[in-house]
């Protein structure tokens, strides 16, 4: 098999709005339930340990027309809010058996316990990440939010979770954390082979399948990759920061890079690789997965942690990918990343990165003025 | 002689310009075409009429940079850039003081913070909405029943300029039918239009430096009315050459004469007649 062959199947995992992968994985395990995470920082280890699916929601993208969600959420809201709503509501989600959220930003919070009123017989669930991870009761504290999930998974049916069990999950997310990071190294050093579009389809497509699965479709895809012919092209080395909930429309990645640049690192799906080390397998995986949330997630807008600013993640981020410039793609209505825009910006601005700030929704169509601010951007940078 | 060109395809109107480098840098002609609908066909008719005017043979100019939204319709050109790279390099030609660009088009407006050498530093575009634009000023005059060019001058005799609640190219009709209802003078409507959309490009200017020499080009920069009623909300001056208009296509034949040395994998091809033309 070739990467073009593996490539479509991660692109028709991305773009079934239906879960038929999912439907068929139930229809395979009888009893088996699947429980549906919302963005970013998802225990699916602990889910995973305990018999059932994990399935990453990223909302509806440009397909879904939203008939029902603006009745219930104000227009100030982003569209990945009310795209999971609307699959709520339109019955996209029925293949569910639960749904889990966690405190990143105030409408996904809300969220929650919206679709608790309008799906009263789905598990929905909130959990409390904590704050502070410089306090000394963070991971206590996690772990105690982690046994409590864990009992109301054991409730819904869910096998035993055991130490034993949960540390072979950890393994399998390891792993498949590992080799998305083998994706991206190898983009960063070929982007001429990997389009930043291609990863983000192979990343994403792990979102609706076992994690077993997705394994190998990465190993397959990094074993093809190096055969694959491509001349390198005249392109700056950008880094697209601020989509770590709500992603970008495929064509907006796809412009980026038809214009004139290489996306050599991001932040799309970072929930599918959020530990950017692995999770020690020990006695008691449970306060391993909560140090682990503490001392080795990946910084994002939702996550504070004064111990290692995200200005100064974004600043490595940017060195180690030896990038030009940064592209801030931003949703529109997204709190969190606008109030964090400007300190990455002032952080760009004093290490004299140029940047550049774009805004998207999940369903847009004609990218015209997008296309003349990168191609700007480019310009201005080309020939300075 | 060196000859370069730049064709700049707006969204209501196409211009080209036709530069010479002899030493210094000369312009040698401008045309001006109705956009419509056939994009590639009003960047043909812009360039030749160019060339024309000129009095040169279409072969004879070396590189053409093709600009504007319909930058990628141009069938004879060598390469395309930006209308913003363009404004400020076209801004810089003429005045090299240039430190700020404002921007206002038919269909979007710009604020473009310019280098010592002209190029771009940071920039901003409108977002999806009409306001500080061509368009919208051409709405409230249909509105009024007063022909484009009249609004500008009119509304320098407003004495009493209304308040306007909306900026929407939409919801101003409103207003505006409120107004004349109630028995206000046209000119007292038009002074606060365009006062209301100084405001409205002076907020999206604010998110790049200001800083003077500021410039103003594109169509609207002939709206007298939209010239003085920016000049009073920056507490400045700004300087608006009579080919404020062509500002987007000087810059692109300002490109063309830089690149024209550079290795492109240049199209020698030019129109020798109108596409359509039956020649």
């Amino acid at each position: 098999m070739d990467f073009e062959r593996t490539f479509d199947i991660g692109t028709d995992l991305v773009s079934d709005l239906d879960f038929a992968r999912v439907r068929q994985w139930k229809d395979q395990h009888p009893g088996g339930a699947v429980i549906g995470y919302f963005p970013v920082y998802a225990p699916a280890e602990i889910i995973h340990a305990a018999g059932m699916l994990p399935v990453a929601l990223s909302g509806g993208g440009d397909r879904l027309d939203i008939q029902h969600a603006d009745a219930r959420f104000g227009s100030f809201i982003c569209s990945i809010i009310k795209t999971t709503l609307e699959m709520g509501l339109r019955e996209h989600l029925t293949v569910f058996d639960g749904v889990l959220f966690s405190s990143i930003c105030d409408s996904a919070r809300n969220l929650c316990f919206v679709m608790k009123r309008n799906f009263p017989a789905l598990y929905t669930d909130f959990l409390h990440l904590p704050h502070n991870p410089s306090s000394a009761a963070s991971i206590d504290f996690l772990a105690s939010e982690y046994r409590r999930l864990i009992q109301e998974l054991e409730r819904m049916g869910g096998r035993p979770v055991t130490a034993e069990a949960l540390n072979e999950s950890i393994l399998l997310y390891n792993r498949n954390r590992q080799l998305t990071r083998d994706l991206y190294r190898f983009r960063c050093q070929n982007p001429h082979l990997l389009r930043a579009w291609e990863s983000y389809v192979l990343v994403r497509a792990g979102n609706v399948i076992p994690v077993e699965e997705h394994n190998q479709l990465l190993q397959d895809a990094l074993a093809q990759l190096p055969s694959r012919s491509g001349r390198p092209r005249d392109s700056i080395r950008i880094v697209a920061e601020g989509a770590f909930c709500e992603q970008p429309p495929l064509d907006l990645i796809k412009l980026v890079e038809d214009v004139g640049c290489y996306v050599v690192d991001d932040d799309f799906a970072i929930g599918r690789s959020w530990f950017v080390e692995d999770v020690p397998t020990e006695d008691d995986p449970i306060h391993a997965l909560a140090e682990s949330y503490v001392n080795r997630a990946v910084y994002s807008s939702v996550r504070h942690d004064f111990r290692a600013p995200r200005w100064e993640g974004l600043a490595t981020k940017v060195k180690q990918a030896r990038a030009d410039a940064v592209l801030f793609l931003i949703a529109k209505f997204c709190e969190p990343a606008y109030f964090d825009y400007v300190l990455f910006k002032k952080k760009l601005d004093e290490i004299g990165v140029p940047h550049l700030l774009l805004e998207f929704e999940e369903k847009q169509f004609t990218f015209d003025r997008v296309r003349t601010e990168v191609e700007t951007f480019v310009e201005s940078l080309v020939f300075d | 002689m060196r000859i370069a060109a730049g064709v700049d395809v707006g969204s209501t109107q196409t211009k080209a310009v036709v530069m010479a480098e002899n030493g210094g840098r000369e312009i040698l002609a401008r045309a001006l075409v109705d956009t419509g609908a056939n994009v590639r066909k009003a960047a043909e008719n812009a360039f030749l009429a160019a060339c024309h005017s000129a009095g040169i043979a279409t072969p004879e100019v070396g590189f053409v940079v093709g600009t504007g939204y319909g930058r990628y319709n141009i069938s004879f050109g060598n390469t395309q850039m930006t209308e913003i790279s363009c404004h400020a390099r076209g801004a810089h030609f003429v005045y090299p003081s240039t430190r700020t660009v404002i921007d206002m088009g038919g269909q979007d407006s710009k604020a473009i913070s310019v280098g010592g050498d002209g190029q771009v530093m940071d920039f901003v575009m409108n977002d999806k909405c009409a306001a500080g634009t061509g368009r919208f000023l051409a709405n409230a005059a249909d509105v009024m029943g007063i022909g484009l060019d009249e609004i500008g001058p009119l509304s320098l005799r407003a004495s009493r300029p209304v308040r306007i609640t909306t900026v929407c190219t939409v919801f101003v009709e409103s207003d505006i039918l409120s107004y004349l209802a109630q028995g206000k003078k046209a000119e007292d409507i038009l002074g606060g239009v365009h006062l209301a959309i100084a405001k409205r490009t002076l907020s999206l200017a604010r998110r790049v430096p200001i800083e003077p020499q500021i410039t103003m080009t594109g169509g609207v920069a002939r709206n007298s009315g939209m010239v003085r009623a920016l000049e009073e909300v920056l507490g400045t001056t700004m300087q608006i050459s009579p080919d404020a208009h062509f500002m987007g296509a000087i810059g692109a034949a300002v490109f063309a004469l830089e690149k024209m040395d550079q290795s492109f994998e240049s199209s020698t091809w030019r129109p020798e007649h109108a596409a359509g033309s039956g020649h």
